[in-house]
């Protein structure tokens, strides 16, 4: 659940990330292309969401550099500019969409959400683990039937054990995931969250593999 | 320039020589026919004429020379001949024959070819005579009857060059459009041209090389024209770019405030959107400019006080400069002026002097000059900032050009001052600026325009007027 924002604006740039936070994303904002390939060569990310006409480094650049080196994050392109030629050139390059500026909040994290979705090849919205149900649409989660409440590390932690569900997921990977740059993480801060999230949906539901990290089941 | 080219003129002048050559050897040939059927109907007229004058003579003038005899068809070219006999007997000339009908010429007649008028009428005489024998033979025709047969002939002539011009105006025009035939093609083509994609017009193609010149100046022509095309074309991608990214920018903090809990992060969101508003400010009134310097006029450059109208346009942007702990050195040479309309130059200096409080840096120096000298003025701004390679600055006039630079602006200031040279005759140039502590040099945008009068003979330089 953490994005990777290129953009050059200074206003849209915050603008973004303050609102791309309030949606429950951790947010890495770079402004310009170099700073992009820094961060998507040591990092991984849920989503990508680049703008095109960057300094230094320009946003098609990116893409296919990082297309090139076989990283299949998903990729949203921001971009003011409206000729076929270039959404086309977007698209072709690796791009999985594309939003034209000005755009709305709600439609750019509902487009996120379904790239994510593509991106893991799930053919439905919502996550489902045995009675547990997760829709990343509303945030909400139930279990049984029941609302659970979660906050929002917690959501976000089940999303990404949900989104793997079946695969062992280390702790560096699930933080990695969990927190952007500058969050303050304190060293036990993901077994206080599972903890957490063991008592609201139930002990069985994580399981810890011993030495390597933790797991549901599909 | 290219050897395919072949001369329309030329072309159409061997084509026309080959065609009336044509048609005048047919016209030779029908009137050669012609002519050798009247001749031929003429000289067996006059056979005709001698063998029965030959036998008036012989039956001593009985017979009626002007009673047409023939009746056949070729008689209609018989020009009857009149003559006369006379015979020289002791001194006194005697008749001794005349052909019926003229009534008898009176002597003398004058040995060889004579006009004569006879009872009213025109006669072409000849006379000969033999000085041994005294004999004298007079001969004798009606112009109007040489004339009837002259006009015979003519017509016979006319009617086959009447029926051959239209066969002539035919030739000549197939030739005319055959030859300008490479023309129609050129319209064609041009009027094939797809307004949205100018491509030049094809030079492999042959062409006359009277067209070629024009052929040449028409993709000159679209080549301008495309550039001018992919001009505005990109300024209108740009202008998009520039006007979206801020909208976008002022919806996202709208909406994040909208959904931010009062307080904190409410009020910085709803900072940015004032912030945003102020930027498209901005930006709209530097595109407005910039629409006005390039459609609409300069005020009249009158006389005004140039150095006045420095300081008044550096004062928007001293408080900003002043944030910046920015030096400022203003100086104008006295009764100097730039021709160029207070308007535009106030502009022009505001922009200047914007960019180089936004771009050279917190602490730089900044030293706005206005210097007369050989009939020119120059408007310089300087500092000692970051400066910039000779090798960017060209990139750097382009318009929504802001450099590498984290420094905010709509990057229109430059292009603005850069159409205001253009349309008044100035030059707009980026130079070397003071010197750094470091070493490196600032950047030094430099605009030079005629003098719009020369300074007074006591004009000294300096008179330095420090502000900031």
């Amino acid at each position: 659940m953490r994005l990777l924002l290129v953009e050059d604006d200074r206003l849209l740039g915050d603008g973004l990330q303050s609102g791309l936070t309030q949606a429950g994303y951790a947010v890495d904002w770079v402004r310009d292309g170099e700073a992009a390939v820094a961060a998507l060569a040591t990092e991984s990310f849920t989503a990508l969401v680049l703008d095109l006409g960057l300094p230094r480094r320009d946003g098609l650049s990116v893409l296919s550099w990082l297309r090139a080196r076989q990283d299949s994050t998903p990729v949203l392109i921001l971009t003011a500019r409206d000729q076929l030629e270039d959404k086309v050139r977007g698209l072709d390059l690796g791009a999985d969409d594309y939003m034209l500026k000005p755009f709305d909040l709600d439609e750019l994290t509902a487009r996120l959400r379904a790239l994510v979705r593509r991106a893991h090849g799930r053919p439905s919205p919502t996550l489902c683990a045995g009675s547990i149900v997760l829709d990343p649409a509303t945030r909400r989660v139930t279990h049984g039937g029941d609302a659970i409440d979660l906050t929002l590390r917690e959501f976000n932690l089940l999303q990404v054990l949900l989104e793997n569900a079946g695969h062992v997921m280390s702790r560096r990977a699930l933080e990695e995931q969990l927190y952007a740059w500058g969050d303050a993480v304190e060293s036990n801060a993901l077994e206080v969250h599972i903890h957490h999230l063991r008592k609201k949906l139930g002990n069985d539901v994580i399981r810890t593999v011993r030495g390597v990290g933790y797991a549901m089941d599909a | 320039m290219n050897n395919t080219a072949y001369s329309l003129r030329r072309r159409l002048i061997w084509l026309v020589t080959l065609a009336i050559l044509g048609v005048g050897l047919l016209s030779t040939v029908v009137v050669y026919l012609r002519a050798h059927h009247e001749a031929d109907e003429l000289l067996d007229t006059q056979l005709a004429q001698v063998a029965e004058t030959l036998l008036a003579i012989a039956t001593g003038g009985k017979l009626d020379q002007f009673v047409d005899s023939g009746g056949e068809q070729s008689r209609r070219h018989a020009v009857p001949i009149a003559y006369e006999i006379w015979r020289e007997t002791a001194g006194a000339p005697e008749r001794i024959t005349l052909s019926v009908g003229h009534g008898g010429f009176s002597l003398p007649v004058a040995a060889g070819y004579s006009n004569r008028v006879h009872r009213d009428k025109n006669w072409r005489l000849f006379s000969v005579r033999d000085p041994d024998s005294a004999y004298q033979v007079i001969v004798g025709q009606r112009h109007s009857a040489r004339d009837r047969l002259a006009r015979e002939t003519g017509l016979s002539l006319l009617v086959p060059m009447l029926l051959i011009l239209p066969l002539m105006a035919l030739l000549v025009g197939w030739v005319v459009n055959r030859a300008l035939r490479p023309v129609d093609a050129l319209a064609q083509s041009v009027r094939a041209l797809d307004p949205a994609a100018l491509t030049p017009l094809d030079s492999a193609s042959p062409l006359p090389q009277e067209i070629v010149p024009l052929r040449d100046a028409f993709n000159a022509l679209l080549e301008r024209v495309s550039v001018t095309l992919e001009n505005e074309r990109r300024f209108t991608a740009d202008a998009a770019h520039e006007l979206r990214t801020p909208l976008a920018a002022l919806k996202i903090q709208a909406q994040v405030a909208q959904r931010a809990q009062p307080g904190g992060s409410q009020q910085h969101a709803l900072g940015q959107v004032i912030a945003g508003v102020d930027r498209m400010t901005h930006l709209v009134e530097q595109l407005l400019t910039l629409a006005r310097v390039e459609h609409a006029t300069d005020t009249a450059p009158a006389a005004y006080d140039a150095a006045a109208a420095l300081q008044v346009s550096c004062e928007p942007y001293q408080a900003t400069a002043a944030q910046n702990r920015q030096t400022l050195e203003r100086d104008a040479d006295p009764g100097c002026t730039p021709l160029l309309g207070r308007t535009w130059f106030e502009i022009a200096v505001r922009n200047l002097f914007a960019n180089a409080v936004h771009y050279a840096g917190p602490g730089a120096r900044i030293r706005v000059t206005l210097r007369c000298g050989a009939g020119r003025a120059r408007l310089t701004v300087c500092d000692d900032g970051p400066g910039l390679p000779p090798a960017a600055r060209a990139s750097l006039r382009a318009r929504f050009a802001r450099g590498e630079t984290e420094a905010e602006g709509c990057g229109l200031g430059l292009s603005i001052v850069e159409r205001i040279a253009q349309r008044s005759g100035a030059r707009l140039t980026l130079e070397d600026g003071l010197p750094r502590a470091d070493g490196g040099v600032g950047l030094a945008v430099c605009l030079d325009c005629p003098q719009a009068l020369p300074p007074p003979a006591d004009a000294g330089t300096g008179n330095p007027d420090a502000a900031g």
